[in-house]
């Protein structure tokens, strides 16, 4: 996976960013996104890790200057994060790995 | 013409592929067949079936390549084939149909502007599991593909044999609807408005 590096490196750029702006609210910033749709789809592409042309200036730009994208941005992140960390993992059942490797010297 | 070269793995190699890239995704493996499937013996019988498959086709697996997305996209396969018919749960919603219902981006984002990033980080493993559970099968696919496991949009294209765009939007979507539910859990805990204030 020759991108693997990429992504990680965005994603902890995304991160350095999102806590430098972490402020919930900013007179600098607009209440109303010109276009949520394209925005919001463009935040998530980038959140996900994707490699967006002129990914971290875009990102910066709506982060310090919309407040819907900001909000969005943070929600985003949110939901990400806890799926990954507290969606209970399913134990693997004892003796499966065994079954399996068990099939495998049968069917040889 | 590479990829349709035919390789022929010694029994050794095999082994070696079998053992080295195959078995090391056993955990994930099991984990995406419960929530495909919420059932212990169908999830059981899920892995096993992909493994055998995996094996018997070892020989168009190149070695070295991305074995975890490569199994992924049998076990998938397996479902829809094998499973999905005789699921126990009852039938869920075509793709199309859904995701046709939920096409309108703008309404998604008015009713879950006020679901907030931190009522997010308080929920417990548990609502964020049944939230994530009560999706279509297609759409909690994508999530945990992404999510859970980390593919990339590339490899949960080839996983589920459609096109990036679809991957894209589809998860889009996932996450919107996962979003409203959230949201409704957000609700009844008591995050209303007045906690929204400060
Ligand atoms: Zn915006």
């Amino acid at each position: 996976m020759p991108n693997r590096w990429d992504t990680a490196g965005t994603k902890r750029r995304i991160k350095r960013q999102a806590m430098e702006n972490n402020d919930a609210s900013s007179p600098e910033r607009k209440l109303q996104c010109s276009d949520v749709s394209k925005c919001f789809q463009l935040l998530e592409r980038i959140l996900d890790g994707e490699l967006v042309e002129g990914g971290p200036q875009l990102l910066q730009e709506k982060l310090d200057k919309c407040q819907p994208c900001f909000a969005h941005f943070h929600l985003e992140q949110a939901i990400r994060e806890v799926i990954k960390t507290k969606c209970t993992k399913q134990p693997l059942p004892d003796k499966l790995a065994e079954s399996i490797r068990q099939m495998i010297q049968d069917a040889r | 013409m590479s990829e349709v070269q035919r390789r022929k793995y010694s029994q050794e190699e095999r082994s070696t592929i079998f053992d080295g890239e195959f078995m090391p995704h056993i955990d994930s493996m099991y984990n995406f067949a419960f929530r495909l499937t919420f059932d212990e013996d169908d999830a059981k019988d899920l892995v096993q079936d992909t493994y055998m498959k995996a094996f018997r086709f070892i020989n168009s697996f190149e070695q070295g390549t991305n074995a975890k997305a490569w199994l992924f996209r049998i076990l998938k396969n397996s479902f829809i084939n094998d499973y999905r018919k005789k699921s126990k749960k009852p039938a869920t919603v075509d793709y199309q149909e859904v995701e046709t219902f939920y096409n309108s981006d703008d309404v998604d984002y008015q009713s879950t502007s006020d679901l907030r990033a931190e009522s997010v980080r308080d929920m417990l493993g548990d609502e964020i599991s049944n939230a994530l559970n009560g999706l279509a099968v297609d759409f909690r696919t994508v999530i945990i593909l992404a999510d859970l496991e980390g593919f990339t949009y590339e490899e949960m294209a080839k996983i589920l044999d459609i096109p990036i765009g679809t991957v894209r939007s589809r998860l889009h979507r996932a996450r919107n609807l996962l979003k409203d539910t959230l949201k409704g859990y957000a609700q009844s805990m008591g995050y209303g408005r007045n906690e929204e204030e400060d």
